[in-house]
């Protein structure tokens, strides 16, 4: 691999690198307090709230965190938005028609029922899925969140039913972004045979052409005003040859 | 055949005789038999009061008597030639009169208390109070057993403290057969005395007795009064207050029984010194139950309180128990099933945000906060059914109660309780609902990405 060294494309910068990684930090900080309250009769959660501190230090821990959070996803949302609205940034996370024919060609291409995979963008379905995933699920934590945190106030707007129900969602929505993180996206950034043992992408922004090519091989075409359809066949011949 | 028809006769006549009577007859010396000549007649002495003494002697009662080789006049100082007029005010002075002279011969006191007793007026008890006089007998072959003490204790005798205070030390023998401990002797518990040993001691006041005597309870029931020590009377006690009851004040000394018997007499003794509290009690729906239907199945005060280590109810680590104690009952599926009652109350409950932090609170050892139990909601010795007219738990009322540690709390707040329902569609709906979505959507989502991951690898694995 190293042979193709200097053929890489920056793909992120700095400040999306920092952004992913403050993430997930915080990401990892919430799931530890906030699961071990979920699964509060499990020993191993019980360790996790006895070690910092008790109860009420995890909730602090919990509700700090999630303050930054949402000081990561909102303004992350404002200025997308402004971007897109008035930088002309490229839309290309929106999710798109293609999307959902192209989970279906690799669904079909794992099958065996379709020749090649689904030749994607920028991003493909499994990263917007994701990134959607964080965005409108963090929307939500960070709403259902808030009610959980200020319980009466809430009820000066709202039926007292919604503190329940917001923390039904709340800790539902918290499984299902775990899960999903734990075995889609560390799948796809680490086991995942085409990365494994790691994707480096999100460490120094930058992507081998080769791989470019192969995963995203519109934005390539785009980006190098070249068509890669003809050279499919020479390019896996030259894939098995690597590996 | 006439001898032998002659001896049976003979043995016959001997048989209607009783020998004893013989016996006593025969000792009896010639200045004795002379006094006999009129005291064994039915005849009365009648004193200014117009009390009556009656002056027959029952040649019986000297036969078994002790005394039996000593003559009258050796106590009475009267021979048949000398038989001088006194006079008494009454009997009693006649009594204390002729018991002087046990004195002459009885010159050392073999316990404490005979000391005592004599250097106290004549008024007081004397020799013949307890041994008798004619059929006079050593104390310890008056009566056999256990009841040995009640020899003199079945007297209307009595103490008096320092303070004052007079203290009747009479024994009522059916009261001691009442109690558990029937078939124990008096010197078990009080221990020190015995048939030998009768100490002199001295105590400020009654109370001051009670609670030293109640600690011979320990030599016995070391476990429940090793448990008293951690208890709150025990700490008040130590602390001077001498009304914090002792062992004897719930369980009786001399009629002692088991708490355990009888819950509503149970409870009542926790009257005696809390009667405000049993009050309220006997209000709510657990002593409205156990003193109007007799219902036993209901707590009293022992049951959330403890017997005999109770602590301090207002202490956190208690208010940190209630779920507990309410659980005891509440939590039983046949108990509660008698009544109709749900168990899931108390598992809603620990589940609930309240309950996870008293859990966590309880693992820490310590409260940051009060955390609401049973008891902020549903009141303490006031408990009544939660649709009873005006109870606590009607929503205008709860809010009150919300608003203690949720200061800000409105109208709307109590809803955000599911009061210890699983939310379903009627009760509840939108919690339900969002439960029910997402207990489809998670392994929906999670079982399609795993056959992803799946289809991913094997597709990987035949490309290669």
């Amino acid at each position: 691999m190293k042979k193709f060294g200097d053929e890489y494309i920056r793909r992120f910068g700095l400040s999306r690198i920092i952004e992913h990684w403050l993430n997930a930090a915080v990401f990892a900080v919430l799931v530890l307090t906030g699961l071990s309250q979920k699964f509060h009769d499990y020993s191993v959660s019980q360790w996790i709230v006895m070690t910092l501190g008790g109860i009420d230090v995890t909730r602090l821990i919990h509700r700090y965190t999630g303050i930054l959070f949402a000081g990561l996803t909102i303004p992350h949302i404002l200025a997308a938005s402004f971007g897109f609205l008035f930088l002309k940034w490229q839309p290309s996370i929106i999710i798109h028609k293609n999307d959902f024919r192209d989970a279906i060609v690799n669904i079909k291409y794992y099958l065996g029922l379709e020749e090649h995979p689904a030749r994607c963008d920028r991003y493909d379905y499994k990263q917007k899925f994701e990134y959607w995933g964080v965005v409108v699920g963090g929307l939500l934590m960070i709403a259902t969140g808030a009610i959980l945190w200020m319980p009466a106030f809430t009820a000066r707007f709202l039926p007292g039913e919604f503190i329940p129900a917001a923390k039904a969602l709340h800790t539902n929505e918290a499984l299902l972004a775990f899960l999903v993180i734990v075995i889609w996206h560390i799948y796809n950034s680490v086991f995942s045979p085409e990365v494994f043992p790691i994707d480096t992408v999100m460490f120094t922004g930058k992507i081998s052409k080769e791989r470019m090519m192969h995963e995203h091989p519109l934005e390539y075409e785009r980006l190098f005003g070249v068509s890669l359809e003809g050279s499919k066949a020479e390019k896996t011949s030259e894939e098995e040859m690597m590996t | 055949m006439l001898f032998s028809y002659i001896l049976g006769i003979i043995l016959l006549v001997l048989a209607a005789f009783p020998l004893n009577s013989l016996s006593a007859e025969s000792s009896i010396s010639a200045s004795d038999q002379a006094c006999m000549m009129c005291h064994s007649q039915e005849q009365d002495l009648t004193f200014d009061g117009g009390e009556k003494l009656s002056l027959k002697v029952n040649i019986e009662d000297l036969g078994r008597s002790v005394h039996r080789i000593i003559s009258c006049s050796d106590c009475h100082g009267f021979t048949a030639d000398q038989h001088p007029k006194r006079t008494f005010k009454n009997r009693r002075q006649y009594t204390a009169y002729s018991a002087k002279v046990c004195t002459q011969c009885h010159v050392s006191h073999k316990t404490k208390i005979h000391e005592k007793l004599l250097s106290q007026s004549p008024k007081g008890t004397v020799c013949s109070d307890c041994h008798g006089s004619h059929s006079i007998q050593r104390a310890r072959e008056l009566s056999k057993g256990n009841h040995y003490c009640l020899n003199c204790h079945q007297r209307e005798l009595s103490i008096t403290f320092k303070t004052g205070e007079k203290q009747s030390i009479h024994i009522n023998e059916a009261i001691l057969n009442i109690s558990v401990h029937k078939n124990l002797s008096c010197t078990d518990c009080h221990f020190g005395f015995s048939s030998e040993e009768h100490p002199l001691r001295a105590f400020r006041s009654k109370r001051d007795y009670s609670i030293a005597m109640s600690e011979s309870c320990r030599r016995c029931h070391f476990d429940k009064y090793s448990r008293t020590l951690e208890g709150i009377h025990y700490n008040l006690l130590t602390h001077g207050n001498l009304n914090a009851p002792v062992c004897t004040d719930c369980h009786g000394a001399h009629s002692v029984y088991s708490g355990r018997k009888e819950k509503l007499a149970n409870a009542k003794k926790c009257e005696r010194c809390h009667p405000e509290v049993y009050k309220t009690y006997t209000q709510s729906v657990h002593g409205g139950a156990l003193i109007l239907e007799h219902n036993e199945d209901v707590p009293i005060c022992s049951d959330c309180h403890k017997a005999h280590d109770m602590t301090d109810p207002r202490t956190t680590d208690f208010r940190n128990a209630v779920p507990q104690m309410c659980g005891n009952c509440h939590a039983d599926k046949d108990l509660m099933a008698k009544y109709g009652l749900s168990t899931a109350v108390v598992e809603t409950y620990l589940q609930d945000f309240h309950g996870v932090t008293l859990k966590f609170y309880k693992q820490q050892g310590k409260s940051v906060k009060p955390i609401a139990v049973c008891i902020d909601c549903h009141g303490i010795h006031d408990i009544t059914k939660v649709n009873a007219p005006n109870a606590p738990m009607i929503k205008a009322n709860l809010v009150k109660r919300c608003q203690k540690c949720h200061k800000d709390a409105t109208a709307n707040f109590p809803d955000s309780w599911v009061s210890h329902y699983k939310p379903s569609l009627k009760k509840a709906p939108l919690v339900y609902m969002v439960n029910f979505g997402y207990r489809i959507f998670i392994p929906f989502m999670i079982i399609g990405l795993i056959l992803q991951i799946i289809l991913h690898v094997w597709r990987y694995a035949v490309n290669r």
